[in-house]
């Protein structure tokens, strides 16, 4: 074996010069076939640790990242990726050993990923008890908890407080509200909606509030997937509000996000349903903004999905003890919560640095409602559900069909997927 | 040299720039710009949204029909601002793969058009059909098989594996031959025979023949060729974003969709503006490159 | 002809060669050795390395090709294969593998939930159903080497007691352990592994289970990151021999059910399996699936329209300004074909987004600008939809079209125009009769690629409309605007997870159907023939 390697290096040294061309470059690949554990006189190992993050997460790790490097000796790469792929892109390229140790994710992808066996269950140890229950529980399946929680975002009620001082409680406020403001509003209020795909994420408040939810709980809290409840009479309560909705003009199928913003921004509107990706441009334009709870169509509080975004351990990393190190000892301390709050501006999920900010009234608005929010679920199942949902919902919005007929349908086909 | 039809009416009343008259300027190439002008609206106007969110402050790609509301260079600006995007390196990345792509394109596929279309062996039509048919597979894994060879070459050819500028213009290669050989074909064999035949009785070799003869006969489809496939890299955005993962190494498609990447954050305004700037290279390299497209075959070639 | 008489020094300009009869010059026979020289050193290198790196068979096919490709180009013979190995070769190494890849993958159960090798499903169940002790304490943890044994060194939170124990050894007390910090750091005759130590065997480590006691129901001790250790319980245990799992505190035995994952005897599976050869059942169960038969006619008859009305279009708006920029005396026609150009030197993600706006039924340009406050549903309606997607198709099309017939038309020799005009042709009938016929026969693959192209057309679909709007009395998620492969991405990606076997085998009817189709149609254009 030994021979063979020299051999190769020899040749493949003099097939270099022969080729006299700098594009190989791989013999030290090749000849140190396979590092063994032999010697613990070993060097640290070379291999840098990769880390997958969104855009806006990059920068404050790259910081941490450096202090890493500088105190274990070993680099860490940020690569910044497209967050909307890192879930399905771990999923298929880590069993090839070319994957990330450590990725940004989001909550709900937790089922997803272990039905994949794609991450490892991380221990947090007593650190657990820094964090907000509900980041760590949304992190949590099967027991195990498989992401080291960093901030929580919702869906609210923005205000312009200008235009509306009171906050309203229900739906029949908002049209009030908006009635004596006169003509110079165009819209009671403005909730994104895709025109072919609707955006059941953004009704899903409304959906609550008839006493709708997708799916049923277990008695521990988590999300049932055998329970698939949203067809049931408050789905279809819900799915019958809908055009009443449209008719008292808070609902529109074609006001994209864009067009949404852009009436919010031009006063068209004193109430817009969105989240804190949108507060920098509202800010901008000097909107004397307030953060609600989500007005109410039904009897019940409008609840909306609260998403929770963490750091996760891959588990088909080979360095398993640093990438542990480096996302419990490094990324889960107060100095990068508070970072990547200054980046992202979401409610830090580290109850020490949410206590630091939380005099931002907006993010304690932000952080109000989405305490009385429910977790997106994290199971596999809510793959199935999305596309029929949404799709269901555009039609109904433009008046295609029977709302109880479609509804009914839909949650069928849902239950046809999840069934396989 | 038939100006004289022309009634002199005509003639006196519009001035002495304008040589023709009228209704044969219009008969001869006048609607042709009125139906140039109307492709020009076609293809222009939804692009007049995509400047206008350039230079707009909000940030907003389709908000309302009211465009160029706000002007701003600022998205401009940020492009070069940010050392973690580098706009600039992008570009240069994108140019330069783009251009050995297409030069690569064009040298396989116009040797392989060659043997196409002046030698006769078995399994010529079998070939030429299979190549077509191959690229006809529905490339809905593609990225996946990809990625699979690239992270096993990485362990024997690193320069040429993962994360490699290199290995990106291979993969990029392995798409030379398909249609495109088809076409380059087709224009072959619109050069006569009797050229070959006439330069092997010289003595020239076949290499001799296709480098010195053939090759300068078909500048226009070469060009074409070039052309097309440097767009298509120009804009290719999958393989690229799965290939590269360095920022510095990235291309302009893969750079900038970060900007727009992140749900609900999207940043359309640098976007565009990096799209816009993005595109100049484009048209004036067509602008450049049409002498050598239309008329190319009539300054070196069958004269005589 | 400038070329017919060759010793003649006193050429045309135009023949920039000397066409003397001599040998091959000594530069081209030298330039042939090198890169023959460097084929042969990349073949030997490849190969080798391929050989250390244990790939056996693809070094074997390494040597192989490079003796080939050597052969072609030193032999006399095999002229043809010297022009088209080059191509052939990026061609088989990147198009035809993942072909080929593809093609297996639809034999497989390859998708979410089987991603991966039975080893690392192996690996990822026991981790999962390995729980720790409720309540159980964090410990601090030391690791230990003495020759090639690792051991665990921990601190009782409780007493502050030092335990030692390796993978044999359960815990037992160390008596005259160094304390720093109130944390065993050393025990005699064993070594302190340091940090920068531990990571050179961060498996060993992670993998190493100390048992708290002689006692397995009490569970062993494990770290994450070889500084704090805890108790877990796991009563699952792999067989390797017969390939099974074994739950042994209930004796379930969970069987290899050979279809990539393990299952108990109530029939139910447990997550995640492995990636297994299935034969035919994906080809099989689109047969029997019932969403997909159900839609499956109209949404076929509507990908045939769709691909055939995009071919037709783009090529007529391409080849309609082809021929009108095409007259010298047009001034400005240069910027005309420069800015033609344009919608196609854009990324085509970027233009579906605006034209979804513009076509927004309440706000879009088309609607506010063009028809004056018209409320026109140009995307959720369903045959608007699917003008609409022609039409951005045609838009985001026309200028390759356009590109490629400007070409083109410069290989109709002029000769054959003035010959007809002095025939006394009119313009449209030398279009018809002479250019049209010569363009179609070189412009004929390209519209059946095109086909091919549209065909498949998925990214169009997928970002202008997602399909939509949906067909409301379909029992499955299908829309108008749904084409094959939009929809095989529905049914394969849109249910309980992806299922890449599913979308392969889909993916490899589609192309039997549209290479069947292609081909014969190539049969009856005259491309294939000479044409001289």
């Amino acid at each position: 074996m030994r021979r063979t390697t020299t051999l190769v290096a020899v040749l493949a040294g003099s097939a270099l010069a022969l080729a006299a061309c700098g594009s190989g470059g791989g013999g030290s690949t090749t000849t140190s076939a396979s590092p063994t554990a032999a010697s613990s006189s070993a060097p640290a190992s070379t291999t840098p640790l990769v880390v997958w993050a969104g855009p806006t997460q990059t920068e404050a790790i790259k910081a941490v990242a450096l202090k890493f490097e500088q105190e274990k000796g070993v680099k860490v790469k940020v690569v910044e990726y497209d967050f909307g792929k890192i879930r399905d892109d771990l999923i298929s390229q880590g069993p090839s050993g070319k994957g990330p140790d450590v990725i940004v994710g989001a909550h709900d992808w937790v089922g997803k990923l272990v039905q994949n066996g794609a991450v490892a269950p991380l221990e947090l140890g007593d650190k657990a008890s820094e964090f907000s229950p509900v980041s760590i529980t949304a992190m949590t399946s099967g027991g195990k908890v498989y992401g080291l929680p960093f901030q929580v975002e919702n869906i609210a009620l923005m205000r312009n407080a200008k235009l509306a001082p009171e906050a309203p409680a229900t739906i029949d406020d908002v049209l009030s509200i908006a009635k004596g403001l006169g003509s110079k509003i165009k819209y009671p209020l403005v909730v994104q909606q895709d025109p072919t795909g609707g955006d059941p994420y953004h009704l899903y408040p409304w959906q609550t509030s008839m006493g709708s939810a997708v799916f049923g709980l277990n008695p521990d809290g988590t999300y049932n997937s055998e329970d698939l409840t949203i067809g049931n009479a408050q789905g279809i309560a819900f799915a019958n509000e809908l055009p009443q909705l449209v008719k008292d003009g808070v609902l529109k199928s074609t006001i994209t996000y864009d067009i949404a913003k852009d009436a919010f921004l031009k006063g068209q509107t004193p109430f817009w349903i969105t989240g804190p990706w949108s507060t920098a441009d509202v800010k901008k334009a000097g909107i004397d903004l307030a953060i609600d709870p989500i007005p109410t169509v039904g009897p019940n509080p409008a609840q909306p999905f609260v998403g929770v975004q963490g750091f996760m351990v891959s588990a088909y990393t080979k360095q398993a003890v640093l990438a542990n190190e480096f996302v419990i000892n490094y990324l889960g301390t107060p100095e990068v919560a508070k970072a990547l709050f200054d980046i992202g501006q979401r409610a830090p999920a580290m109850t020490s640095v949410f206590e630091q900010v939380k005099s931002d009234p907006i993010l304690a608005g932000f952080g109000a409602v989405g305490a009385t929010g429910v977790p997106m679920p994290n199971i596999p199942e809510m793959d199935a559900v999305w596309a029929d949902w949404g799709s269901t919902e555009a039609a109904i919005i433009q008046g295609k069909g029977d709302p109880t007929k479609l509804w009914t349908k839909m949650s069928a086909s849902i239950q046809k997927k999840i069934d396989g | 040299m038939a100006v004289i039809e022309s009634p002199a009416v005509v003639r006196d009343e519009i001035p002495e720039h304008r040589r023709r008259p009228f209704g044969r300027w219009f008969r001869e190439s006048g609607w042709r710009h009125i139906v140039g002008l109307l492709a020009l609206v076609f293809a222009l106007f939804p692009l007049v949204f995509v400047l206008s969110a350039s230079v707009n402050t909000s940030g907003n790609l389709t908000g309302s029909t009211a465009i160029f509301q706000s002007f701003t260079l600022d998205n401009y600006e940020a492009l070069f601002g940010d050392p973690s995007r580098p706009y600039g390196r992008w570009f240069i990345n994108t140019m330069v793969i783009g251009a050995i792509t297409a030069a690569g394109t064009v040298f396989l596929c116009a040797i392989a058009a060659y043997a196409f279309s002046r030698f006769r062996f078995s399994g010529r039509r079998a070939g030429l059909l299979g190549l077509i048919l191959l690229q006809m597979f529905p490339q809905l894994l593609a990225y996946i098989a990809i990625f699979a060879l690239l992270s096993a070459m990485e362990g024997v050819f690193p320069a040429i594996g993962l994360d490699s500028q290199l290995g990106l213009i291979m993969v990029y290669l392995g798409g030379a031959l398909g249609v495109n050989t088809f076409l380059m074909y087709g224009f072959f064999n619109t050069v006569p025979r009797e050229l070959d035949e006439s330069a092997k009785i010289d003595g020239a070799g076949h290499a001799r023949i296709f480098f010195g003869i053939i090759l300068r006969l078909v500048t226009p489809i070469l060009i074409v060729i070039g052309l097309l496939s440097f767009i298509a890299t120009l804009n290719e955005f999958l393989i690229a974003s799965l290939v590269l993962q360095d920022p510095d190494k990235q291309t302009l498609a893969v750079g900038l969709y970060k900007f727009v990447s992140q749900r609900f954050a999207e940043n359309w305004g640098v976007f565009t503006a990096g799209a816009v700037l993005g595109a100049i290279p484009v048209v004036l390299l067509f602008q450049f490159l049409q002498k050598y497209i239309v008329g190319g075959l009539t300054a070196g070639a069958v004269k005589g | 002809m400038s070329i017919e008489t060759p010793p003649r020094p006193t050429a045309e300009p135009s023949s920039e060669q000397s066409w003397g009869r001599t040998r091959t010059p000594i530069g081209v026979i030298l330039l042939k050795i090198v890169l023959l020289s460097l084929v042969a050193a990349l073949g030997v290198y490849g190969t080798l390395s391929l050989w250390a790196y244990g790939a056996p068979w693809p070094a074997a096919a390494m040597a192989v090709a490079t003796a080939v490709i050597l052969y072609i180009y030193i032999s006399k013979k095999r002229v043809p294969l010297k022009y088209l190995v080059p191509g052939l070769v990026f061609l088989i190494v990147y198009q035809v593998f993942a072909v080929v890849y593809t093609g297996i993958t639809a034999f497989t159960n390859y998708g979410d939930g089987h991603n991966s090798t039975k080893d690392n499903a192996v690996t990822a169940i026991l981790r999962e159903k390995e729980t720790r002790v409720p309540d159980s304490p964090a410990y601090p943890l030391t690791v230990l080497k003495r020759g090639a044994i690792l051991a665990f060194l921990i601190t009782d939170p409780g007493t502050g007691e030092a335990k030692l124990g390796t993978a044999e050894q359960p815990l037992r007390t160390v008596a005259d352990a160094t304390f720093d910090n109130g944390k065993a750091v050393g025990a005699p005759t064993w070594t302190t592994l340091s940090f920068t130590d531990i990571l050179a065997i961060q498996d060993d480590v992670v993998t190493l289970r100390v048992p708290v006691s002689d006692n397995p129901n009490d569970g062993s001790i494990r770290t994450p990151d070889a500084s704090n250790g805890y108790v877990y319980l796991s009563t699952y245990r792999y067989d390797a021999a017969t390939g099974n799992l074994i739950d042994e505190k209930t004796g379930t035995v969970y069987v290899d059910n050979g279809t990539g994952n393990f299952e108990g005897p109530d029939g139910k599976t447990i997550d995640p399996g492995w990636r297994v050869f299935v034969g035919f059942s994906n080809f099989t169960s689109l047969i029997t699936n019932e969403s997909i038969r159900g839609p499956f006619l109209g949404v076929l008859v509507w990908t045939f329209a769709f691909a055939i009305l995009s071919v037709l279009t783009t090529f007529v708006m391409g080849l309609g300004l082809a021929l009108v920029l095409n007259d010298p005396r047009m001034k400005f026609r240069r910027t005309y074909r420069s800015l033609l150009l344009l919608p196609y030197a854009f990324p085509a993600f970027l233009s579906a987004l605006v034209w979804a706006g513009m076509l927004n039924t309440d706000f879009g340009f088309v609607n506010q600008v063009i028809f004056n406050g018209a409320t026109i549903p140009w995307l959720s309606e369903p045959w608007l939809a699917r003008f609409s997607v022609i039409l951005v198709n045609l838009w985001l099309g026309f200028p390759y079209m356009f590109l490629v017939s400007t070409g083109a038309l410069q290989a109709i020799p002029s000769e054959l125009q003035e010959a007809a005009s002095i025939d006394g042709a009119s313009g449209f009938q030398i279009l018809r009769l002479v250019k049209l016929p010569l363009l179609l026969v070189a412009l004929s693959p390209l519209l059946i690629a095109s086909f091919a192209f549209n065909f498949n057309n998925f990214n169009l679909i997928y970002m202008l409309t997602g399909g939509g709007p949906r067909d409301i009395d379909a029992d499955v998620d299908v829309g108008a605007t749904d084409i094959l492969i939009s929809f095989t991405y529905k049914v394969a990606f849109g249910g309980l997870g992806r299922d890449y076997g599913l979308a392969t085998a889909i993916s490899v009817l589609i192309f039997i159907v549209v290479a069947t189709i292609s081909a014969i149609s190539f049969r009856r254009t005259r491309t294939l023939e000479e044409i001289n």
